[in-house]
Order: structure tokens, then C-alpha cells, then sequence
């Protein structure tokens, strides 16, 4: 049995039957290709699954297809606006914030809740947001610091 | 410059290998892997698995064409267990369905009766029983034996340090393309597209020209996919090639963490002995190595132990012996550090104990016996541009020791369940493969007609900045913008027989193939420069800024006119070449030689707090002097060291591997395996790269970064240690890492007379030798 939704993401309203079952991770990737949002353990535990649903960081992993009708979601890819990089994602670069960069559109889409309830986050604030996305890579300093030039910039 | 990818990875356009476009017809594979450690696989029923819906077909080994082997040193792991299995997690047959879900779900409905037998998992009773992989190996200096009679204290004493699992966030994933006239085509995340090549041929048994395998970029590897990737890619190979259609074969985490190989556990027995100044005499460690159910880089890892068992120290007379213990776990393997890390953990704990019970500050030791130039190493090299006493003496200063000592002893003077600690590190790691032969890197560059530049080279781009620091070199050498160069995938067509993207050597040996490359180019340019514009001198000819100069002058020409004309003129743009650092070697016989190109070294000091009635800690601070040579790319070299640093970090701390005794791996999941996460860094990382040091065996005198700043993490151990002697200073505490909050309860709580606190049992405290082996 298939379910209808109708979501919009990064601006752009799709209808599709999916199963019951289908994740929305899964929707995201394998129904609308856009594979920025990425799997790391399936588990809500490490956060590289993160999209924006109806203004809120989500893991999208552990949330339902079914359950995102209606929504509005925005993933990594629509972070950008006419081709120029929104200031998180010119801190990433700028303060080198990523190494695999495999976490990345994750820790991008959880900062982007924090700046949203925090235009001007203090360091343990931005940590506390921080708290569910897993880095191997970086150590997170410089994820901290991205962050950090991304409010300096907005704000 | 900053990191290449970092547009694409911010816009979450970078493909890992399952964002790749899907291919029509691609079906998906599932594992079946051994539930039990150890046993005689009695019969596989594969029946009611078939007749789950959407299943296409299942492989077990007979169905294996060419040899069930993929063993990279020793072949003793078949690449589908046959008749025995020999871990929990171990491959027994693959599943091909039309989604990943319908395959793991016939996945479970598999059984297999399996007769059980004994099941190992520590490496000491391994060794008393003759499980050993190779040959016990000893690296030995001066006379230990002779030695003891004159030092004025000996300690001995026993160090167990756990494992550590990757968690690179990309699990491991292939995806296997059969392509026409019996060749196929492998995208894998893998830090050894050779590696992956070589065995997919062996298991299909053709050669390997028929193979290619792609990378772009791994979601992470730190070892974990150097020599582990490739089983993974041999299964969906193996499908795909029965079944003609792309397969894809994408691990879940918890399929991860269960089935691939970690950093190894060792268990060592230490003695160290010393004049009443501190100066070290002599040292002996015996490492027992839990190498797993079978070789993979066990032996070479084990290498790298002996080479690092002395630190950054120089002792006259020291004895090292270390052997790889086979047991019924899955196949440690190359993690960061590649068994280096272990070894200067037994040093450590050797000096720590010592210092106790000479009853003198650590670092005094650590300080007298710090390497000094000409000192003979244990494997005889001797330290060249030794810059173990630079960095510690920059540290001690720049971040002012006495006044850390006062502020801490102060601190822990004023309070009572809180305590602090402080502890030095220096670092001394050799840069090269140990295996002498995989010393070799290979690049080609084109240069294209429009004045681009594709470079292709053997390293592959994991998240270490390899390819920016590429782009950097070949700027460098070139003279001409970074916009106009692309570094490609890692492509066993473009690049033959690459080592392995590993031992933090990917820069210098892949990256000085890319300037020799460039520079055969380039001096075919110049001489055709000379020709056409009457120049007497080549040599002077340069080009800066995209300018061709002739001995610092315009010529009228720019980068895109000369290869347009050089083109016309049908002078070559493109160019492979090789490099081959000279004067390594090493004789296994008598163990002696000149393994390393150089050692990176440097010195970290670490505080900590620690809340003693509870367990639990923060580390405060991390300052340290470290030893880049020139870097190419600051930005990406600092990143590196904070990375390596974390992991190091986590290992010594919360990383808490563990394993029953039936083999089970019981912290098998992201929510029982803990890993450092944004609360756990260090709340202050002060970072000093030393200064005028030249380097010049490294690219533009540039030094290797990857793996070294991993073991400074291991002074966090002995910081911890100090705070817990504050709180308990009539405790002996075993030194036993992780130091997880649960474990330093217990040794402030607990019993410490035995240091049985492991789920792994203890040997006797007597002499054990092998059965048989040797």
C-alpha cells in the first residue's frame, strides 16, 4: 500500500506514492536524487542526515516520508541562493571546517538551526547545538569557528 | 589556499560512491556473516532466504571463480569462509536483491549449523597456545642483560591498551559495473584502488588489466579502508560478474562496525632501568598483539611497533619483542598510527612508573632522555635534523610549564573531589612504509590545449586535503593559477600498481611524482621557448603569474600562447613520472637499517580536570610545538594535527572497545560505542608549528602530517593519572586505556591490586613462550 504526499523542497512542490515505510532520508536520495543529505549509521546518531523540516533541524533518518506531507523542507543543496554560498557554507570553507566532507551538509543544516534561534550564538551555545552531529574528521574547532564567521557575517 | 572541494562539499555536490547516478538495472548486496567466533560449518541453508521476494541469487564460496583469497600479506582469509569460520561477523555469503532492504531481509532468514569450537580472544592465551601469525620479531640495542646489574632502579610492570573503531562517516560501499568483453568497472571507497584491483582479479581469476577501479574521494578511511575495503569489493565484483548487472554493496553502520577489522589491542610487559637522575639504562617490552582470525597488515603493523617502542627517546640498551597473537576477533587493522601508537603507550607507562617510584616530576625523565642528534635508534638508523629537544624545550617555554605546575598543584591544594592533572607528550614517528617497496608514488599530467591541467596521481583524496595540497605543489612548480588545474579520481588505468593511500606518505611520495611530472613538462616548454625566441639559456626561462619570463623578463608570451604554439609545434603536454625517495632500506634479518625518509616530532602539553567522585573529566587545554617542516598548506596541515589529535584523544579516553569472550563485540553500535563529540575536545588548542625547519627530503621541504599528531592524545592518559595520584597518592594504579570515567572510578575505588578490571582474562604473571611457531 502506497501513501501519497506532496512535500516541497528547496522551493519545488513534488507528489509521489511511497511506501509507508520509505525514510525520508531515502525519499530525499533515491526518489529526488538529491544525495547531499547523507547516511552515516541509520541510527539518529551521528547527524550527517540533517534537512530543515518546516523551520526545524531534522535527522532525517528517523523521520517517515509519510510523516513530512505538506512540509516545507530545505536540504544542503537549497542552502544556496543564485549560485553565491550562504555564509555557513562560505565559513565551512573559509575556517576549513571540513576535511571528508561526508558530515558536512549535516553540521551545515544543524548550524543553520542554531543562527535561526541564535542570530549571535556564544561558543558553548553553538556546542550545545552541535551536540548531535558526529565529525571524525576535524576535531571540531574549526566547525565551531565556521559557525562562528557565518553569525559575524549574517548578523 | 583553501580546501578544493570545500564549494562542492558545502553544496553537498560531492559524490561519495552510493550518491553516484544509479545505473539501470542495479541491484544490491547483503552480507551473511558468521554468528558464531569459531567453528566447522557443518551446513548453510539457503532455501527459505531464495524465496524472499525481490532476491535475484546468493553466492557462497564455491561459487567463487578464481581463488577464495584475499589475504594481503599472508594468505590465510578466504574471502567467503568455506568450512571454518573464525569470527562473529565474518562473510559467509552474499545476497543479491532488487533493494537493499530485500536483500537484508533474506539475509536473516539464512541458517547455518556450525559445530562450535574453542573461542580465543586474548592475545596471551594465543601466544601460550602457538597461535601466532609469523614469527615472533626482537629489534635490539646495545646489552640489555648486562645492563640491569648497574642501573639504580628497575620497574617492571604490565600495560593493556584496547582497540579502536574507525567510524569514517561513509561506511564502506562499492558499487561493481560489469563492462563489455569480460571487464568491469569498480567504484570503491577505498584507500587502495591497487589493492582492490589485484584481489578482484585474483578472486575471478583474470588479470588484472581487466579490472578498473575508480575513486574520487572516501568519507573517511584512517586506515580502516586501506586493506578493508577490498573484501567488500570482491563480493559485489563477484555478483556482479555472475549476474552481469551493477551491483552495489553499501554497509549499514552497525553491518560496519561488526564485520571490519579496528585499531589492534595489545597487552606488554615492561622493564625499565634507570640512574638515580632519571637517565634511562636499559628497557625490555614484550608486546603481545591482538592481531584478530587472521593476518591482513597485522605483521607490518607490528612493525611499526617495534620501530616506535623507544618514542622519541634515545636508551643504549633496550630489547623489544613483539608478536602478532591469532584470535577468534575480527581482523584488526591499520588504524592512524599503524601500530606506533602502542608502543610509545608501554614507553610511557614505563617512564610514568618509574618517575613514581623515583619519586620525580614525569617530564624529568621524559626530558633527560629526549633523542639527540646522531642517537642510534633500535632498528639502527640514527636521528638526523633530530628536533625531539627543539620542540619540547619551544613548548616548555612558549607555554610557560612551571607556571601550568604551580597553577595546577595550587589548584589541587584548595580542592578536594576535584583534581588536576598535566602531562607532556613528545612525539617522534618515521615517515615511510615500513615495507620498503611501497615507497613509490606515480602522477600524470596532462596539459591540455586550452592551457587546463588534469592531474592524475596514485593517492587517493579521503578528507586528509591530499588533492589541495596537489593543486598547491603544482602551482608551485608551474607558475600558472590554481583555477586552471583538476585533480581527477584515483584510477588504476591512469596510475598502475599504486601503494596504498597510507603511513601519511600520499604528499610526499604522489605529490613529488606530480612535480617531477610537471617538470618534464616544463623543460620540454622551455627548450621549445629557447628555440622559438632565440634564447641562449633554457634554464632562465620561467613562468610566473602565467608570464614566460626569460631571466626575470616578459617575453611576450603567456601561458596559454605557449601551449597553443607548443601544441602546433607538436612538443608533448603530457607527461608520467615516478618518485622513489633514495636510501631506505631495511634488513629483516638482522633488523637493522634506514626504514625512514625522516621522523616528524614534536611535544604537547595536556590538562585536564577531573571530578573524582563521579569519574568523569574535561580535558582543558592542549598546547603543543609541532614539527611541519615548510608546510605546503597550513590550513589543511592544521587540521590534520587537531583531527589526529581527537582521535588520539578518544583512544586514550572514551573509546572503549569491547569484546566477551565469545568473541561478541559488545560496544557495536554509535550509541555504545562512544566517540569524541563537540563537548569532548579540548576547551583551549594552542597549536605552534616550529619554525626555520627545513626538510629537505619532503616536497619544497615540507614534512608529512597525517598520522604523528594522533599520539599526542596519549599524554592525556598520563595527565588523568596525575590527577588520580592526587586523589589517591598511596594507589598503584594498572595502566589499562581507555581511561573511560567507568574504569577511573574503579581504579579509585576498586580493588587495584589486580588489574582485572578487563573483560579480556589475564594471564598469569609469568614467562610465556610460544608452543610452536618460531
Amino acid at each position: 500500500m502506497a501513501i501519497s504526499i506532496s512535500v516541497t523542497v528547496n522551493g519545488k512542490t513534488y507528489n509521489h506514492e511511497v511506501e509507508p515505510r520509505m525514510l525520508l532520508v531515502h525519499y530525499l536520495r533515491d526518489v529526488l536524487r538529491l544525495t547531499g543529505t547523507h547516511v552515516g549509521c541509520d541510527t539518529s546518531g551521528c547527524g550527517a542526515c540533517t534537512v530543515v523540516v518546516n523551520g526545524r533541524a531534522v535527522k532525517s533518518c528517523t523521520m517517515l516520508a509519510a510523516q513530512a506531507d505538506g512540509a516545507e523542507i530545505t536540504t544542503i543543496e537549497g542552502l544556496a541562493s543564485n549560485g553565491d554560498l550562504h555564509p555557513l557554507q562560505e565559513g565551512f570553507r573559509e575556517e576549513h571546517g571540513l576535511q571528508c566532507g561526508f558530515c558536512t551538509p549535516g553540521m551545515i543544516m544543524t548550524a543553520w538551526q542554531i543562527l535561526q534561534d541564535n542570530p549571535n550564538p556564544s561558543e558553548e551555545e553553538i556546542r550545545h547545538g552541535l551536540e548531535g552531529n558526529l565529525c571524525r574528521c576535524t576535531g571540531y574547532q574549526n566547525i565551531v569557528k565556521a559557525i562562528q564567521y557565518a553569525a559575524k557575517k549574517i548578523g | 589556499m583553501k580546501n578544493i572541494d570545500a564549494a562542492l562539499h558545502t553544496r553537498g555536490e560531492s559524490q561519495y560512491v552510493s550518491d553516484l547516478p544509479k545505473p539501470a538495472g542495479l541491484l544490491y548486496a547483503a552480507v551473511f556473516a558468521s554468528p558464531v567466533a569459531h567453528g566447522e560449518i557443518v551446513n548453510i541453508d539457503l532455501k527459505k532466504a531464495r524465496q524472499h521476494s525481490g532476491v535475484i541469487a546468493i553466492f557462497t564460496a564455491r561459487d567463487i571463480p578464481g581463488e577464495n583469497q584475499i589475504g594481503p600479506l599472508i594468505p590465510d582469509e578466504p574471502l567467503l569462509a568455506d568450512s571454518m569460520v573464525h569470527y562473529i561477523g565474518q562473510p559467509v555469503a552474499i545476497v543479491v536483491a532488487v533493494s537493499p532492504e530485500a536483500a537484508r531481509k533474506a539475509v536473516k532468514s539464512i541458517q547455518m549449523e556450525v559445530k562450535e569450537l574453542e573461542v580465543i580472544v586474548d592475545p596471551r592465551a594465543a601466544f601460550q597456545k602457538g597461535e601466532i601469525i609469523g614469527s615472533p620479531r626482537t629489534f635490539e640495542l646495545g646489552d640489555v642483560d648486562s645492563t640491569w646489574d648497574v642501573c639504580d632502579v628497575i620497574v617492571e610492570g604490565k600495560c593493556e591498551v584496547g582497540g579502536q573503531e574507525h567510524v569514517y562517516l561513509e561506511t564502506q560501499a562499492v558499487r561493481a559495473i560489469p563492462t563489455e568483453a569480460g571487464t568491469m568497472t569498480l567504484y570503491s571507497s577505498t584507500q587502495s584502488p591497487h589493492a582492490v584491483q589485484r584481489t578482484v582479479a585474483k578472486i575471478l581469476g583474470i588479470p588484472s588489466h581487466r579490472i578498473t577501479v575508480d575513486v574520487k574521494r572516501l568519507g573517511g578511511g584512517f586506515g580502516g579502508k586501506e586493506d578493508q575495503a577490498t573484501p567488500w569489493a570482491c563480493l559485489a565484483a563477484l555478483a556482479a560478474w555472475h549476474l552481469q548487472k551493477p551491483v552495489e554493496l553499501v554497509l549499514n553502520r552497525h553491518e560496519d562496525i561488526l564485520m571490519t577489522g579496528k585499531r589492534h589491542p595489545y597487552s606488554s610487559d615492561f622493564k625499565i632501568g634507570l640512574k638515580k637522575d632519571g637517565t634511562i639504562l636499559a628497557y625490555e617490552v614484550r608486546h603481545y598483539q591482538n592481531a584478530g582470525a587472521s593476518a591482513d597488515l597485522s605483521p607490518a603493523i607490528l612493525e611499526r611497533t617495534l620501530f616506535h617502542s623507544t618514542n622519541a627517546y634515545f636508551i643504549p640498551n633496550a630489547r623489544i619483542f613483539a608478536v602478532s597473537c591469532r584470535t577468534n576477533l575480527p581482523p584488526f587493522t591499520a588504524f592512524r598510527g599503524f601500530g606506533g601508537p602502542q608502543g610509545m603507550f608501554v614507553m610511557e607507562c614505563a617512564i610514568a612508573k618509574a618517575a613514581e617510584v623515583l619519586n620525580i616530576p614525569r617530564e624529568e625523565i621524559q626530558r633527560k632522555n629526549l633523542l639527540k642528534e646522531g642517537d642510534e635508534f633500535p632498528y639502527g638508523q640514527k636521528a638526523e635534523a633530530a628536533r625531539a629537544e627543539v620542540t619540547w624545550d619551544k613548548a616548555v617555554k612558549t607555554y610557560d610549564l612551571s607556571a601550568i605546575k604551580q597553577r595546577i598543584d595550587k589548584f589541587n591544594q584548595t580542592h578536594f573531589e576535584v583534581k588536576k592533572g598535566y602531562a607532556l607528550m613528545p612525539i617522534c614517528f618515521g615517515i615511510s612504509f615500513t615495507a620498503t617497496h611501497l615507497n613509490q608514488g606515480s602522477a600524470l599530467v596532462h596539459v591540455y590545449t586550452d592551457g587546463s591541467v588534469s592531474i592524475t596521481t596514485g593517492g587517493v583524496e579521503m578528507g586528509q586535503g591530499f588533492s589541495t595540497k596537489v593543486v598547491e605543489l603544482a602551482v608551485k612548480t608551474l607558475g600558472i593559477s590554481p583555477e586552471r588545474i583538476r585533480v581527477e579520481s584515483t584510477n588504476t588505468t591512469r596510475i598502475a600498481n599504486m601503494s596504498p593511500s597510507a603511513a601519511s606518505a600520499t604528499t610526499d611520495l604522489c605529490g613529488g611524482a606530480t612535480i617531477r611530472a610537471i617538470e618534464q613538462i616544463l623543460s620540454r616548454l622551455k627548450r621549445f621557448t629557447a628555440e622559438q625566441l632565440s634564447l641562449e639559456k633554457p634554464d632562465e626561462i620561467t613562468i610566473q603569474n602565467e608570464q614566460v619570463l626569460y631571466q626575470g623578463k616578459p617575453t611576450g608570451w603567456d601561458w596559454k600562447e605557449l601551449i597553443q604554439r607548443a601544441y602546433m609545434a607538436r612538443v608533448s603536454l603530457s607527461a608520467h613520472d615516478f618518485w622513489a625517495p633514495p636510501g631506505i632500506y631495511f634488513d629483516r634479518t638482522t633488523e637493522k637499517g634506514h626504514p625512514f625518509n625522516y621522523h616528524v616530532y614534536g611535544t604537547a602539553i595536556i590538562e585536564v580536570t577531573l571530578d573524582c567522585l563521579r569519574g568523569i573529566y574535561q580535558i582543558d587545554s592542549v598546547h603543543l610545538v609541532h614539527d611541519l617542516g615548510r608546510p605546503v598548506n597550513k590550513l589543511v596541515d592544521i587540521g590534520q594535527i587537531e583531527g589526529g589529535l581527537a582521535q588520539g584523544l578518544g583512544w586514550m579516553t572514551v573509546e572503549d572497545l569491547q569484546f566477551d569472550e565469545k568473541g561478541r563485540l559488545l560496544s557495536n553500535a554509535l550509541a555504545s560505542y562512544k566517540l569524541p563529540e563537540v563537548y569532548f575536545t579540548p576547551e583551549k588548542i594552542d597549536i605552534t608549528l616550529l619554525e626555520k625547519a627545513d626538510n629537505p627530503r619532503g616536497p619544497y621541504g615540507s614534512k608529512a602530517v597525517g598520522e604523528p599528531p594522533l599520539m599526542y592524545g596519549i599524554g592525556v592518559y598520563f595527565a588523568l593519572r596525575y590527577a588520580m595520584r592526587a586523589f589517591a597518592p598511596d594507589k598503584d594504579f594498572p595502566f589499562q586505556a581507555p581511561l573511560t570515567p567507568e574504569r577511573v572510578l574503579i581504579n579509585l575505588y576498586g580493588d587495584t591490586k589486580s588489574s582485572s578490571i578487563s573483560v579480556k582474562p589475564q594471564s598469569e604473571e609469568k614467562e610465556v613462550q610460544p608452543v610452536s611457531g618460531k
